[in-house]
């Protein structure tokens, strides 16, 4: 496409070139950073009507999950909408932009005494990129998934039209639930301008603790009780393969890694400690946490592939078996059925490597009764399937909905679920 | 209007002669739904026994171009259960099968004629239940809930139905069988449970629910903080929601509230000489609801309690809660009929909102009382009227759009959890623009490109002014 259009209507300096730049292996060679929101759907209506394509873009983080696009004329950065304009103390709600970071986010609510209940691997995420993928970190365990905090939206449709669905209060049923539709939907049904959100009360305390358990039966198994107590926020199981880099002590061979936090009432959790029945259990700093997203955003993508899985939590075991046996690297959040599977990439473009792992992961996600996708890979290792697993009954609403959201095929065209 | 026997004929070989009902005395309680105001008669109604029934049902609609209605218990509140158009209402009362208890994976998987509070029962032998609880669960149906997205006391922490629904098989408008979401709790694509939560019976049937059930907590407490009226126990809800404090339920039922309560079967030994009982309940760890008891005993104390009273034992608690749910009923006592208002404010307006919601009661000369999820900032003003008394309806009318509109003033929506429904689709533009309106216009396009799915509900009608006769339309309608 023609930059000039985009120059003319948002100023010379919201448009960058950048002949090298690609996603996947397809070029995409010029960025455009809108100043606010009227500039973000100015620069959609310019795009969808000089039928260009739009890569929607916050910090970056996140830009390794999803198919290679079908094409793609411009980043399309939120990076400039970043303010974060509400922080209700009194009522325990926020509103930012979608290109607020997650770890700026969470700092400012903190100080008012409220706690973020959105997390992602890479706290660099912006809000918006973390809820269009739906993100999640090891608390997952208590908050759940990020749909369950987001009370209303401002959503720029790729026609440049400027919406907003819900509101800002905690209980709202008027008119659908559209909001549910743009997390997770990968920006591939409009761009998220802003969100408000629900926030939790920080806990009276917290602690954070890791000990050392003997295989992986073991530790899942473990990891069941613990799930049940109350004032349990995030629980993790790093395997041996990736445990060191989360707590350098250094695991005997064979080892699994239990990271618990615990947070709640002063007396709550006192008593949850003392039920862990974790023997030798260390307690750390929030550095712990951080190496643990760390673990969870796993290597570059050219060096491995990632998949995530989500099962049943009394049968994640069953679905760790055949990825330990098929060699993946493991990560578990087992309270709330997330498993975190990599594999490494030695040689360049082994596509068998590729699909045996495929094969592994589809075997897990059956015996664990849940689904699987590949959130990180190299292009190349793309071309082996859609990177949203096995296509699902749905399909054919999917692209009713791309379909009427965007015609076009302006926003992040070919990345989403059956190459939507 | 006699029904094309065609239809009938096509309707009863899908169902059975005995599940299709078409004479004017069956249909007659398929003319509302707990929204009385709002009445039509549909062409007939069907009582299917499953998905393949649904998709029959539908599809023989669809090859005469009628419209079709998912019902359950039809206890909804903003009319989504009325045939507008004269069309086929598929009433999902004979699935009421608890198909699946998965105890170990914390869901049940069920038909959606199943009664909310039966689906509780049944789990509670294992230590689970199911915790949406509309004040109506001992009749409305999982179905229902799903299409209204429902609350009750309990949404404040633990959340609506949207944050219980795993999957869904839903029967679409072209008759299609489809399974949407996963009992894992996510799967690939975008998030159809979500929208199909809440949406009205607007994109399909619901033909079974697969549902999250929720482990009993360790300890329950239930509190009554006894307030001289209304404003000052908002004040301390905003009070405890400040604190950090997140009680299981938070509601206030105000002093004409309890004077009928106590006046009828539900009574419950409430003060009736207290302005407004906040209902305060505590669940989780022990240790975590003791600390909070004492918390909540002071912030009442400091925000103006006459006193605080905890519940002594487990039938006194159950006692509290028949009160509370039960008020709805009660209020018959005062009027012949009930107009159940719904919208919700941020927390920390509360105080001055239901003072000018009161104001507005009392400028129209109404009888006007409360009792709501104060947690979550949804009131539900109630109006006691006659309908008969037309001035009376007339004021009736205009107070609730008064309430709404302070509502939004407020930076309130105008339902928390009854739904749009033909009730309030045209204060839709209240809240929303054309763009907003037409975003979900494309979603149902979606799903139902031909609009044949409950028609005319959730949008505001272009079609519709207040001088035109409602009954051109094919329904009565209050103009609100
Ligand atoms: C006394 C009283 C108290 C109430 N308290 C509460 C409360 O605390 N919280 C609350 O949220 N609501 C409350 N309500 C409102 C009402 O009970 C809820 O909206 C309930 O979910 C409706 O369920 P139902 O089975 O009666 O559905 P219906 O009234 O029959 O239908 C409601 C809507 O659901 C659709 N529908 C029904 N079944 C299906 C299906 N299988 N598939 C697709 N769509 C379907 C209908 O088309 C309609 O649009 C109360 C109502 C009363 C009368």
């Amino acid at each position: 496409m023609s930059l000039e259009a985009l120059r003319g209507a948002l100023g010379a300096d919201a448009v960058q070139e950048h002949p090298e730049a690609s996603l996947d292996g397809v070029p995409v060679p010029a960025s455009v950073r809108p100043s606010d929101a009227d500039a973000l759907a100015e620069a959609l209506r310019v795009l969808s009507q000089s039928d260009a394509a739009a890569i929607v873009r916050g910090a970056g983080s996140g830009l390794a999950f999803g198919n290679p696009p079908r094409r793609a004329d411009v980043w399309l950065s939120t990076e400039h909408l970043s303010d974060v304009d509400v922080l209700d103390a009194d009522e325990g709600v926020a509103h930012a932009q979608a290109g607020a970071p997650l770890a700026e986010l969470r700092l400012r609510a903190a100080s008012v005494g409220w706690d973020l209940p959105i997390e992602a691997p890479d706290e660099a995420a912006t809000l918006g990129g973390a809820l269009a993928r739906a993100a999640l970190g090891p608390r997952v365990h208590r908050f759940g998934p990020p749909r369950d905090h987001v009370l209303g939206l401002g959503v720029a449709l790729a026609s440049g039209e400027r919406t907003r669905c819900g509101g800002r209060v905690v209980k709202n049923v008027t008119g659908y639930d559209l909001a549910k539709l743009h997390v997770g939907g990968c920006g591939t049904l409009g761009v998220i301008e802003s969100a408000w959100l629900r926030l939790r009360p920080l806990p009276e305390t917290s602690l954070l603790l890791s000990a050392w358990i003997d295989g992986a039966d073991a530790g899942f198994r473990h990891a069941a009780r613990i799930a049940e107590l109350p004032a349990v926020r995030a629980l993790a199981l790093v395997d041996p393969h990736l445990a060191g880099r989360v707590d350098a002590s250094g695991p005997e061979s064979g080892q699994w890694l239990a990271v618990v936090e615990l947070a709640g009432a002063e007396p709550e959790v006192k008593r949850a400690r003392e039920g862990l029945g974790l023997a030798g259990a260390v307690e750390h700093g929030p550095e712990l946490m951080a190496r643990l997203r760390g673990v969870q955003c796993g290597p570059p993508p050219e060096s491995g592939l990632r998949f995530r899985l989500v099962v049943q939590p009394a049968r994640i075991v069953a679905a760790a078996v055949p990825l330990a046996r098929a060699g993946a690297a493991l990560l578990g959040y087992p309270g709330a059925g997330f498993l975190f599977a990599g594999f490494p990439l030695h040689a360049a473009a082994d596509s068998n490597l590729v699909d045996s792992a495929w094969r592994a992961v589809r075997e897990a996600a059956r015996a664990g009764g849940g689904s699987a996708l590949l959130e990180s890979a190299p292009g190349w290792a793309k071309s082996a399937g859609d990177v949203f697993g096995e296509p699902c009954e749905a399909t054919p609403l999917f692209r009713a909905l791309k379909q009427q959201f965007d015609p076009r095929g302006t926003l992040n065209p070919g990345r989403f679920a059956g190459g939507l | 209007m006699s029904p094309d026997p065609q239809l009938t004929d096509a309707l009863a070989a899908i169902v059975g002669r005995d599940a299709c009902l078409w004479r004017p005395e069956e249909l007659f309680v398929y003319e509302c739904d707990g929204l009385t105001l709002h009445s039509a008669t549909p062409a007939a109604v069907v009582l299917p026994r499953d998905a393949e029934e649904v998709s029959r049902v539908v599809k023989a609609c669809r090859a005469r171009g009628v419209p079709f209605v998912p019902r359950g218990a039809g206890t909804g509140l903003s009319g989504g259960a009325v045939a507008l158009e004269g069309g086929v209402v598929i009433e999902c009362s004979r699935m009421d099968a608890v198909l699946e208890l998965c105890p170990e994976e914390r869901w049940a998987r069920v038909q959606p004629g199943v009664v909310n509070a039966h689906l509780s029962d049944v789990a509670r032998p294992q230590q689970l239940y199911y915790a949406p609880d509309p004040s109506s669960q001992l009749a409305c149906t999982i179905g229902g809930n799903v299409a209204e997205n429902s609350g009750g006391p309990h949404t404040l922490k633990h959340g609506t139905t949207t944050n219980h629904v795993l999957a869904l098989q839903l029967v679409l408008p072209d008759g299609d069988v489809m399974r949407l979401g996963s009992a894992a709790g996510w799967a690939p694509g975008y998030d159809l449970v979500g929208a199909v939560v809440g949406s009205e019976g607007t994109l399909g049937v619901v033909t079974e629910a697969t549902v999250r059930l929720t482990p009993l907590p360790e300890a329950v407490e239930t509190l009554l903080g006894i307030f001289p009226d209304v404003v000052t126990a908002c004040r301390a809800v905003g009070a405890m929601i400040r604190g950090g404090l997140v009680p299981a339920a938070l509601e206030i039922v105000d002093r004409r509230t309890i004077e009928a309560v106590e006046a009828s079967v539900y009574a419950a030994g409430l003060p009736t000489d207290a302005g407004a009982v906040l209902i305060v309940e505590l669940d989780g760890a022990r240790e975590a609801v003791d600390q909070d008891v004492h918390r909540v005993k002071k912030l009442c104390a400091e925000d103006g309690a006459a006193r605080v009273e905890l519940a002594r034992d487990e039938a006194e608690r159950q006692r509290f809660w028949r009160a509370r749910k039960g008020a709805f009923g009660a209020m018959g006592r005062l009027a012949p009929d009930l107009y159940v208002h719904d919208a919700v404010v941020p927390r920390t307006k509360l105080p001055e909102v239901i003072a000018e919601v009161c104001a507005i009661g009392d400028r129209h000369g109404l009888k006007l009382s409360n009792v709501f999820h104060a947690g979550d900032g949804n009131l539900h003003p109630n109006i006691s009227f006659d309908r008969r008394d037309e001035d009376e309806l007339a004021r009736v009318v205009k107070a609730g759009e008064e309430i709404l509109r302070t509502c939004v003033a407020a930076g309130g929506v105008i339902t928390g959890e009854h739904g749009i429904g033909t009730e309030k689709q045209d204060y839709m533009g209240l809240l929303f623009d054309e763009a907003d309106l037409d975003a979900m216009r494309r979603l149902r396009a979606a799903f139902d490109p031909d609009g044949v799915c409950n028609p005319g509900k959730i949008f505001p009608t272009t079609r519709f002014c207040r001088e035109s006769d409602p009954k051109a339309r094919g329904y009565e309608r209050v103009p609100l």
